[in-house]
């Protein structure tokens, strides 16, 4: 598959080879050129405005009219045809900073970012955060993400696996970071609310207010529309508030960000079910311009076993935990058994615990390794002392008076590979066991719940029973209705859920604005390209990524209290040192390759730079063989790394990152910098038998060239033959 | 196969899943991770999260994916 061409570095260059060609003769024209070609760079390094795409067509479109020769028509028609073709590439590289196609180097996005659903601008937050400007941080994250602190929590973070400081060691701790400055800035009253557009006096109505919905409503409100959501719960949050146990999530975290979404003039009407307390027929009438489909998938899966519908003590796991997070804290019975080896089922057990019940069992067919649950989730309830039933599959729900008193068991043994590669579990002949227990929560996954969307029957559905959409604009196959969120995707991540809803905002704003939707995703935007922190190379290394602290086992085992107590301020501000900044450093390799192969120096040990093919990196060995020559700056295409003298030292700096620090020398005659001793004895070195050693000690160039003139003065030059 | 969180995975072909789009034809031969699994059951019919190298992180059927853990 050929990779996609950037149209703006593409002109870059073709316009580069007529100029350098010769083949634009009158200076007029060369000229026009010149400065569309020092327009155009501006667009490809980020320095562009507004004011530049109109000057280039307009540039563009002198050289093709005024001509004087056919070259000169010819480019500006060249130029007049990209700049009409890719007005929105063009357009896109200004507004959001970014080169998709990661052909114009001072614009590649950092892998964090591009791996965010949301598209944060991950690198400018944590530089913010590692510079004690939290508050900053959080409004930054805000311009993507109306819920930092939600995310900051329990966010699935794509970011850290994508983080290029994991190919060193381990990832930058981004969640934990942007959670703690969310809580920080909402404790010191800086947690605000950006500045809203006017009125645009059209109105969108949300139905479901999860994390889609309400990111949707937010970024709507943020633009000027009026919003209402509407709730069949309660309360706001969605899966956030009643699929999610508060140990992981307090409710309080919820309700200070959704009050912040309120604040900006959106609507909440709960308890109020379409399809039941409200129709779409009646939602029309009240004048929505657009809809916005966000109900999640809220429904479960049935086990399917003899018994299961026959008792009170039998329930899915999504309406228990539903139940407990909306207040009901009675246990569901003493020994209980919980059915799944997944997320869902480790908080169900999880709860259950909480709730005081005596025994907890997590009954999985399969082994310990084959769990599909999150390992660290996992271990957390096996610290809890969660028991766990592994390669058993309940056959019978056994009970008597209507009351569950045991589960049927059959135990396993895995057996040959099924279609998902997984050794099947297989039952044992004869090894059928009752377990007792009292009641049976079944985990074993969700669905949505289409009730309520009878009426718009022109809906298109995906046979995984899921809301059929384009997935770049969110359009569902009705006019006008969008989808986002668990709805469209079957149950997934609240940062999914978030960076659906922000697509859903932006489609309906060009909806109603009559603006044709996009064909490719949305580029994240640049927000920001913050000063570095600098760091010396041997701390940079060193520094490790920080534990979390817990809540001791016992109070786990009793209570809802946050089990993740939080980093220490310290351990926060040192572990966004840890940042390689990777909106700035492309990881192109020039450095490496000139030190290594022109220079044959090698003083950069920078393994993390591929993706696919790792190896060892150590950034204090650069101080170990660095000559400060300086040429890995001279060739870094986004000044990553760069060289300066400060005071009598030499230093060289990758992104903050102190890799190498020489004293200077002087030149002995008129005491300019000439640079550290190790240049000139490596410059000494490669002009040894080509140029006599000076006699004279230090010399800069121009005092060199000086004493050379002299004695050159007593020479006769060497005749020249024509 | 049957994927797990922070399995390195090669997009090596369209998929014949309707949840497939016609954007999502240049991922094709791109390197990522699973960032989120199906978590409940493994089901090899569940759309799983992956984050591509450089193109965002996106669901995709299980069908057009194959694992890098012996590359």
């Amino acid at each position: 598959m050929t990779k996609p061409v950037c149209p703006v570095a593409d002109t870059i260059e073709r316009l580069s080879q007529i100029i350098a060609g010769g083949r634009l003769e009158p200076a007029r024209c060369r000229q026009r050129a010149e400065e569309i070609l020092k327009l155009m760079e501006d667009v490809s390094s980020g320095r562009g405005g507004p004011e530049h795409i109109p000057a280039m067509a307009l540039l563009a479109s002198a050289l093709e009219e005024e001509g004087p020769d056919d070259a000169c028509r010819k480019t500006g028609a060249m130029l007049t045809s990209v700049l009409a073709e890719h007005h929105e590439v063009f357009k896109s590289h200004l507004d959001t900073q970014i080169c998709p196609v990661t052909d114009c180097a001072r614009l590649i996005p950092s892998p964090c970012q591009m791996a965010c659903p949301a598209g944060i601008d991950v690198p400018s937050y944590v530089t913010l955060i590692g510079q004690g400007r939290d508050a900053e941080a959080i409004a930054l994250i805000r311009k993507d993400n109306p819920f930092p602190w939600v995310c900051g929590l329990i966010c699935t973070n794509p970011c850290e696996f994508m983080c290029v400081r994991g190919r060193i060691d381990k990832p930058v701790s981004i969640k934990y970071l942007k959670g703690f400055a969310a809580e920080r800035a909402m404790s010191d009253g800086l947690y605000k609310n950006p500045e809203k557009a006017p009125s645009k006096n059209q109105k969108v109505c949300i139905i479901g207010a999860g994390p889609a919905g309400m990111s949707a409503a937010f970024f709507l409100a943020l633009k000027g529309y009026g919003v209402t959501v509407l709730d069949a719960l309660p309360v706001a949050g969605g899966m956030m508030m009643v699929g999610i146990p508060r140990y992981r999530l307090p409710r309080e975290v919820i309700d200070r960000e959704v009050s912040m979404i309120e604040e900006l003039g959106v609507e909440f009407r709960l308890n109020t079910r379409l399809g039941k307390d409200v129709q779409f027929e009646g939602l029309q009438a009240e004048g929505f311009g657009a809809f916005l489909i966000a109900i999640g998938a809220h429904d479960s899966h049935k086990l399917g076993i003899k018994g299961e519908g026959e008792y009170p003590q039998v329930v899915d796991a999504v309406s228990y935990l539903r139940r407990v997070s909306l207040g009901d804290r009675r246990k569901p019975g003493q020994r209980v058994a919980v059915l799944g080896g997944g997320n869902v089922a480790i908080d169900a057990a999880r709860t259950s615990l909480r709730l005081g019940c005596q025994e907890v069992t997590i009954i999985y067919r399969r082994s310990r390794s084959d769990m599909p649950a999150n390992e660290e989730e996992v271990e957390q309830a096996e610290e809890e002392r969660v028991c766990f039933s592994f390669l058993t599959v309940p056959v019978e729900i056994v009970g008597e008076n209507g009351k569950v008193t045991a589960l049927r068991c059959v135990r396993t043994e895995l057996g040959p590979e099924d279609q998902s590669g997984r050794r099947r579990p297989v039952p044992i002949e004869g090894s059928d066991f009752e377990f007792r227990v009292d009641a049976v929560i079944s985990s074993i996954g969700q669905r949505v719940d289409p009730k309520g969307l009878e009426s718009l029957e022109h809906m298109a559905w995906t046979r995984r029973n899921t809301i059929k959409t384009n997935s770049i604009s969110m359009e569902t196959t009705v006019p006008g209705v969008f989808a986002a969120g668990d709805a469209v995707v079957g149950p997934a991540t609240v940062v999914e859920a978030i960076g659906g809803g922000k697509r859903a905002a932006d489609a309906i704003d060009r909806y109603l604005s009559g603006i044709p939707q996009p064909k490719m995703r949305t580029v994240p935007v640049r927000r920001n390209r913050l000063d570095f922190i600098e760091v010396p190379a041997s701390t940079k290394m060193t520094l490790q990524r920080p534990q979390m602290p817990m809540l001791n086992d016992e109070r786990r085992r009793v209570t809802f209290q946050q089990v993740e107590l939080g980093f220490t301020e310290n351990a926060v501000r040192e572990e966004a040192r840890r940042c390689l900044r990777c909106d700035v450093c492309i990881r192109c390799g020039a450095c490496v390759d000139i030190c290594r192969n022109k220079m044959g120096v090698d003083a950069l040990q920078f393994g993390y730079l591929n993706f696919d093919h790792r190896e060892p990196t150590d950034f204090r060995v650069t101080a170990e063989r660095c000559i400060l020559c300086g040429a890995c700056a001279a060739n870094c295409p986004t000044e990553a790394i760069s060289m300066a003298d400060v005071g009598e030292e030499r230093i060289l700096n990758l992104c903050g990152t102190v890799l190498n620090r020489l004293k200077v020398e002087r030149c002995q005659v008129c005491g300019k910098v000439v640079g550290p001793e190790r240049y000139h004895d490596y410059i000494t070195r490669r002009m040894k038998g080509i140029t006599p050693k000076s006699q004279k000690g230090v010399l800069c160039l121009d005092c060199a060239r000086e004493t050379s003139a002299r004695r050159h003065a007593e020479m006769a030059p060497p005749k020249l033959t024509v | 196969m049957s994927f797990r969180r922070g399995d390195r995975v090669e997009v090596y072909r369209k998929s014949q899943d309707e949840h497939w789009q016609a954007h999502m034809d240049r991922f094709v031969g791109l390197h990522g991770i699973v960032t989120d699994p199906d978590t409940v059951k493994n089901d090899p019919e569940a759309l799983i999260e992956v984050t591509l190298d450089g193109a965002g992180t996106h669901r995709f059927p299980q069908d057009c994916l194959r694992s890098l853990k012996d590359s």
